[in-house]
């Protein structure tokens, strides 16, 4: 097989005993990532099947496999863990094609997740939607108030049972949503979280009643105060719970009679990856799991490199996503907003806009503005220099125009591009401003890479992070056109674009980069002094949990880490937060430490002099985080196949330079780790372009990551 | 220039007029065109004269970022509740004369505060104390810079080389500013002596040291010293972070772009604003509100108008008809005109990140002085927001709307709206101690899901929140149960509480709860239209009024005992139901009571009887409509499986127009050439005939009246006991003792409904549409 630039050579004679495959099913591609015992990995891909996604899945591997010249059975039945990241769930639900579903809840709360506390018009909107109040709608219901159910039973906020479940009225309202036909059903009751008793009873009369029935408890999902987002979330879950099981269980059967004989797993939304039979309980978990890959990937991949804090930034084509890593750590928050649906789950905090590779140049007639996105022209048309139809200039069409890209080198030459149909468009879009095409084209590239930068910056300084102190990873197809440039305007120093050749696989890396994480959580309101008895009582529980899942799921001893969190504020504050908790046995002392330490990163994240220390302080959730350590091997070293230095040349637009100068490009597999190429420049790679403007210079690492140093 | 007020012809109407000095001490402050500041201040004015379209993009976007960081820095500091759920504050930037560039996305009612504050400051303090670098001012004075004192602005110039470049700042609401009354609100004030002080504008931060004897001096009056020091240091901070990334802009793209980029923001906000009145043919156009109850001893009701008056490029508000100041109901002007404005901006600027100035710069405001909602000093004005304001609010939305029903623009028809909900908010304060045996008072969120209004295309949203905050979050029953000692027994939207219409107002909810692990809870409460509805638009039926119940007795925990079924509506309940006052105080709560709340929903949009039945089904069987209410309002007849009889409906609405045109006047009828006329109402045309304008209905084309006319005096009318309006609405007796009917305007001819009115027995009919001949188009 003839080695590509992409493929990791070192160690080529070693034999590879066993593997670790990663593969996550995108819009067009599915993607595959193999990794060896000896670090070398191999990338396939194949086209995505919506039909059917598992056609895809094993089409990826297979392709994997005839890359390393064996057969698909040789590698599963030498793979450690198959790991897996899919979309199906969140696009069952943006779709709206997921099970007829029912909602059992307390008597007289039936409509929390009709209200969606009021904000469910407006939840999530880009300030542009935000404005137009006119235009605020809540979205059709998940559940319809008919198939939503009301029981008499309350618990109050301490678990007390206030009047016990009545079972008779629970038989009835089973009986009904069984003769409405429904195929999963949620329980959700008020303070359920604290006292599961009555959801629990209620699901045992679910599975008498109707033993196929696919069911989910509220208290299973969410441990926290808030009715809507938990109601929400088993409402989602349910949603496209039956689909899911379905699916999965379609893909671990299919890879038995491949040789795979351990379970299937499938990666979060928190970064982590869990057990497919786990995950068919709770598919709610895999929304918004397919950035949480990318920002796993970097987060394993700034580990090797030692990098504390990452700004990692997905530039696709329709929009830019950004996520955190902070000391080591990728940031989670517990909220996440889907077709106005607010639910409380943990997972990667990644923010998007609408700016990418397709993100559509206009004139906004009445101020006489340029504008970019955040419309975009998606894969269909596509940008105009594409030739599918598309007629309005792209982020695309302006990189090609401005000569940052190769017509005939796009996506390592799979596609032609047709400059002089961009050129005319963004002609157009000029004139009506007095501008030329080339002004056109570099004043978008100017506006979008603005925006990029804002969005990053938002991010971190709104979190209390100062974004000079980051390195930027930027991955996705149009990751290298842009990154040195909104990188700079950060005042960051260093940029990253990972392993080059896996960029545009770069969830895939990250699916098989993640560790089993599982998140265990008991909200309890506690007001300072804290009962050093009861946290331990608390703290040991969820542990006990988290070890004996990750035992399940077949987690050696000293693979498995536990870490401890409590969520605290100050009375009458509003501001959660996550504060550390010391491992052990917890004294008074530990107590009045941990006090100090929510007084520290309550002003590191929200300002000095914020603190209300006179208020008291109260702790609202306890949480542990049960990791289980998935055998890793390390990147190889990456031994470039080296040709001789073949550098050409071509006219590229440089802002900073005014115009038009001949550049040198560099395809990627002349350069040799070590090589240091200076701006202006540009760097070709099959997957993506990198623009290395004359403020900036850097080459390949002996990962083969690109790494470009900015100066003033 | 932005902001002006001119006094009526002939106003005040006493005898011997006193000289009316607008200069923010009696009466409130209106800015004059061109601001008296002393010399030694001098402005930054000189804008670039060339700006590429790409760096005003650039700059625009760092601009609006300056205000959402700004914004983000005060929640942080802050983290106080009202803010991150009851959205009451903004971050502002203003240019160098105290114009609106951005306003931020919450409370919109505040820009017009701001605004007025940092220009009374230029008149006022630009010799002495002086305004430097690194200054930052303060006021919470009503007839300055303030909606009510509670709000308190903080505001502070940036400086380039020695000139004034532009203004940042922000108003957030406070815990307790001092007064008779914890919270600042005493509903039996007399005079604005009972409430928290007024601040006018001092420097509290000067050269950039807070001034340590201000500080102590405005923290003294609070009763939470500790939780104001916070939020001045939230509002402080954002301030300096406005003003730093402002002046990284000035440093990196230059003072003269950055102020042309301010500029033209300002005038394509202009611009659009302006093309937009362009569609519209001069007119005037008014809705009227009624507030009940000016004390808790009280038992009548005043009038709240908003009068609209479109002249060429000029938008002229005034509020002719308003009853005069009383007791706690008022507002000062400060706060009305940015009512006001929130409306303009949600319903004419909503594609221009409102910037409010482009709107500000043709409107007129001519307030008639020493009436509710141009309170002359010292009228007590705590209350405004939660009363007058919300409710010009809500009528300035509905005049809004009747002018833009006249454009020619149908992008802009589709902004029309009738009345929002809770367009008073029903303040249940409550306090006593709570489940940890500890003293707690506040009040109950959960109004904030009010309900957004019908429009001219599509029925309003249940529980949607208000359109002057675009992301009003109602509290979880969960977090309210875990900080008060309090069991809900329900919470849930209100069926028929929205209005009935062509298109209905959304829905609103209701709640109800019994104390828990405590033994008594008092109340005090401050709202209006508990007796009296409040409007709707275009023949569409009024909205629910708001309700605060006691069931006295009620005993569900012993009802849940022995039944085993949690009571989960009122009759489900044991005792009787005592409707409390819309200003009552010290309402106990016994261990045994329910109070319960429901609260107005959004008016309706248009004839009921011209809405589509499928919907009506469609809203019955999914819990919107009751049956009952459908059947009385939309003539609705379903059959024993739910499937619509249409013969049956058509046949029922046909007898219920005959009813309606019973009354009508016996003048001949004639129709009118549809071809030569324009839509002004849903059910109401303007035509060119031979003698000359006349108004028609829009179904069947009768003509009605002459243009210039009321055409309400022309209608059929029909009245009906405000009973009738609204399935919710209870006998007024309850509150009041004046009498009220809800009257309906229909076509003579077909019994179209054309618009409803709620007035008193003997009130003239509110002429709420004029169109000037001569400008139409």
């Amino acid at each position: 097989m003839k080695p590509s630039p992409g493929t990791r050579n070192s160690s080529s004679t070693a034999k590879a005993q066993y593997y670790f495959c990663g593969i996550d099913i995108g819009g067009t591609f599915t993607d595959c990532v193999v990794r060896d015992n000896h670090g070398r990995l191999t990338i396939a891909k194949a086209l995505s099947t919506p039909h059917d996604s598992s056609e895809g899945f094993f089409n990826a591997l297979t392709a994997a496999a005839e890359k390393m010249g064996i057969t698909l059975t040789d590698l599963l039945s030498k793979t450690r863990h198959l790991m897996h990241g899919t979309t199906l769930g969140t696009n069952a639900l943006l779709e709206r094609k997921g099970a007829k579903t029912g909602l059992i809840t307390t008597r007289g709360h039936a409509d929390a997740i009709i209200m969606m506390r009021s904000v469910g018009r407006s939840a999530g909107l880009p300030i542009h939607r935000l404005h137009h109040v006119s235009r605020h709608q809540k979205p059709d219901p998940i559940v319809p108030r008919s198939l939503i159910c009301e029981v008499s039973e309350r618990m109050d906020w301490s678990g007390e049972v206030v009047l016990p479940l009545n079972e008779e009225e629970t038989r009835q309202a089973v009986r009904h949503l069984v003769d409405s036909g429904v195929g999963a059903i949620g329980i959700c009751f008020l303070w359920g979280f604290v006292n599961p008793a009555h959801e629990l009873a209620v699901k045992r009369i679910v599975q008498q009643m109707a033993p196929d029935m696919y069911v989910t408890c509220g208290h299973e999902l969410v441990a926290k105060p808030g009715e809507y987002e938990r109601i929400a979330a088993v409402a989602i879950n349910c949603f496209i719970g039956p689909l899911m099981s379905r699916y999965l269980h379609k893909i671990e059967e299919k890879a038995r009679d491949f040789g795979y004989r351990r379970p299937l797993v499938i990666m979060q939304a928190s970064g982590g990856v869990a057990g497919a039979e786990d995950v068919a309980d709770r598919p709610l978990f895999t929304i918004g799991s397919g950035p949480a890959g990318g920002l796993t990937a970097c987060g394993f991949l700034a580990k090797q490199l030692g990098h504390r804090n990452v700004l990692a930034s997905d530039v696709g084509g329709t929009s830019f996503d950004v996520g955190l890593i902070h000391e080591g750590q990728p940031l989670s928050t517990s909220q996440s907003t889907i077709n106005q649906y607010t639910f409380s789950v943990p997972h990667l905090d990644i923010e998007s806009i609408g700016s990418g590779g397709g993100s559509l140049i206009w004139v906004d007639e009445r101020s006489g503005t340029l504008k970019v996105g955040p419309e975009s022209a998606g894969s269909n048309p596509g940008p105009v220099c594409y030739g599918h139809g598309g007629q309005r200039p792209t982020v695309t069409d302006a990189n090609l125009v401005l000569g940052y890209y190769d017509p005939n080198y796009f996506l390592g030459g799979k596609l032609t591009l047709d400059k002089p149909a961009a050129h005319a468009a963004l002609e157009r879009v000029g004139r009506e401003l007095g501008m030329t095409a080339i002004e056109a084209a570099a004043g978008a590239i100017r506006i979008v890479e603005f925006q990029m930068a804002e969005l990053m910056r938002q991010m971190s300084v709104q979190r209390g992070l100062d974004p000079r102190e980051f390195v930027v990873y930027s991955y996705g197809g149009a990751a290298g056109a842009h990154a040195a440039t909104y990188a700079r305007e950060l005042g960051v120093t260093t940029v990253v674009v990972p392993l080059g050749s896996t960029a545009s696989t770069w969830s895939a890396l990250g699916v098989q980069a993640a560790d089993l994480i599982h998140v265990y959580e008991k909200a309890e309101l506690m007001i300072a002094p804290f009962n050093a008895a009861r946290i331990n009582e608390i703290f040991s529980a969820l542990e006990k949990k988290g070890r004996a899942q990750l035992r399940k799921d077949g987690i050696a001893s000293k693979d498995i880490f536990l870490e401890r969190h409590v969520e605290m504020k100050f009375k009458l504050q509003i501001h959660l937060v996550e504060v550390p908790v010391r491992e052990g046995k917890l004294t008074a002392r530990h107590l009045a430490a941990l006090q100090n330490d929510f007084v520290e990163k309550y002003e590191r994240t929200h300002g000095r002099g914020s603190a209300f220390t006179g208020a008291g302080t109260e702790i609202g959730l306890f949480r542990v985080v049960a990791r289980g350590r998935m055998e890793r091997p390390a990147v190889s070293e990456y031994q470039r196949q080296h040709t001789a230095k073949a550098v050409q040349s071509r006219s590229v637009y440089w802002p900073q330079k005014n115009g038009f100068r001949n550049t040198p490009i560099y395809d990627a597999s002349s350069l040799k780790a070590g090589h240091v190429v200076r701006g202006p420049a540009i760097i070709q790679m099959p997957e993506t372009t990198l623009v290395v403007p004359p403020f900036a210079h850097g080459g390949f690492d002996k990962f083969g990551n690109i790494v470009l140093r900015l100066t003033d | 220039m932005a902001v002006q007020t001119k006094t009526k012809p002939g106003a005040p109407k006493s005898a011997a007029p006193p000289a009316i000095q607008w200069d923010g001490r009696t009466y409130p402050y209106c800015p004059p065109a061109r601001l008296n500041i002393d010399p030694s201040l001098r402005l930054h004015s000189k804008a670039a004269k060339q700006l590429d379209p790409v760096t005003f993009e650039v700059v625009r976007h760092a601009m609006w970022n300056v205000n959402v960081e700004h914004g983000n820095t005060i929640m942080k500091i802050s983290g106080s509740p009202i803010c991150a759920y009851g959205h009451d504050f903004n971050p502002c930037l203003l240019d160098e004369k105290g114009d609106f560039v951005f306003f931020g996305p919450f409370l919109q009612y505040l820009s017009s505060p701001i605004g007025s504050a940092v220009k009374w400051t230029m008149e006022n303090r630009s010799a002495n104390p002086g305004i430097h670098d690194g200054d930052i001012f303060l006021t919470n004075d009503p007839w300055i810079g303030s909606t009510h004192q509670s709000d308190v602005a903080l505001f502070a110039p940036v400086f380039w080389k020695d000139e004034l470049f532009c203004w940042v700042g922000n108003s957030l609401h406070q815990w307790d500013l001092g007064g008779t009354s914890p919270g600042g609100f005493n509903p039996q004030a007399v005079d604005v002596y009972w409430e928290s002080g007024c601040i006018p504008p001092i420097k509290i931060v000067e050269k950039g040291v807070l001034r340590r004897d201000l500080e102590e001096e405005y923290l003294r009056r609070s009763r939470v010293p500790q939780l104001v020091a916070l939020d001045l240091r939230a509002e402080m901070a954002g301030c300096n972070v406005a003003r730093e990334r402002i002046r990284g802009l000035l440093a990196r793209y230059g003072a003269e772009t950055v102020k042309a980029s301010m500029r033209k923001l300002q005038d394509d906000s202009e611009k659009v604003f302006v093309e937009r009145l362009r569609t519209i043919p001069d007119g005037t156009w008014s809705e009227i509100g009624w507030i009940e109850m000016a004390n808790p001893q009280d038992r009548h009701i005043y009038r709240n108008c908003v009068v609209l008056t479109k002249n060429g490029d000029k938008l002229i508000f005034s509020n002719e008809g308003t009853d005069p100041q009383s007791g706690t109901l008022n507002c000062t002007t400060v706060g009305w005109k940015g009512a006001i404005a929130s409306m303009i901006c949600a319903q004419m600027l909503f594609d221009q990140m409102f910037v409010v100035e482009g709107a500000y710069r043709h409107m007129e405001f001519d307030p008639t002085p020493s009436t509710l909602t141009c309170a002359t000093f010292p009228a007590a004005v705590s209350a405004a927001p939660a009363l007058t304001l919300l409710q010009t609010i809500a009528l300035a939305g509905i005049a809004i709307s009747k002018m833009l029903a006249c454009s020619s623009d149908p992008a802009l028809r589709s902004e029309v709206q009738s009345c929002m909900g809770a367009p008073m908010y029903p303040v249940a304060a409550f306090s006593g101690l709570d489940q940890r045996g500890t003293p707690f008072a506040s009040f109950l969120l959960d109004p904030v899901g009010a309900a957004l209004a019908g429009l001219s295309w599509r029925d309003g949203v249940d529980t949607g929140g208000w359109p002057w905050d675009l992301q009003s979050t109602m509290p979880n029953v969960e977090e309210h149960e875990l900080f008060y000692p309090i069991l809900y027994l329900w919470r849930r939207e209100l069926a028929d509480s929205g209005g009935a219409g062509k298109f209905r107002g959304g829905n609103s909810a209701e709640l109800a709860f019994i104390p828990h692990k405590t033994d008594r809870i008092s109340f005090f409460t401050a709202t209006g239209h508990c007796a009296v509805p409040p409007p709707s638009l275009f023949g569409g039926y009024p909205s629910s009024t708001t309700r605060y119940t006691m069931r006295r007795g009620a005993h569900a925990r012993d009802l849940m005992a022995t039944t085993g079924k949690l009571p989960d509506h009122t009759n489900a309940l044991r005792g009787h139901s005592e409707y409390l006052a819309p200003k009552s105080f010290n309402v106990p709560q016994e261990k045994d009571d329910a109070f319960m709340l429901s609260w107005a929903g959004a008016g309706g949009y248009g004839d009921p009887l011209e809405r589509d039945p499928a919907s009506v089904r469609h809203d019955i069987l999914s819990g919107v409509c009751t049956h009952d209410w459908a059947t009385r309002v939309y003539c609705i007849v379903l059959d024993a499986d739910n499937n619509l009889n249409a013969e049956a409906t058509a046949a029922l609405r046909a007898d219920h127009r005959r009813q309606r045109c019973a009354n009508a006047p016996s003048s001949p009828r004639r129709t009118i050439d549809a071809q030569n006329a324009r839509q002004v109402q849903e059910g109401l045309l303007l035509a060119a005939t031979a003698r000359g304008k006349v108004l028609a209905c829009s179904k069947c084309h009768t003509e009605i009246c002459a243009a210039s006319d009321n055409y309400k005096l022309h209608c059929a009318s029909l009245d009906l006991p405000v009973t009738d309006a609204n399935p919710h609405v209870l006998d007024p007796h309850n509150y009041i003792d004046d009498e009220v009917l809800f009257r309906l305007y229909s076509c003579p001819a077909c019994g179209l409904l054309i618009q409803t009115e709620i007035l008193r027995p003997g009130d003239e009919p509110l002429a709420d549409l004029h169109i000037e001949e001569r400008r139409a188009r």
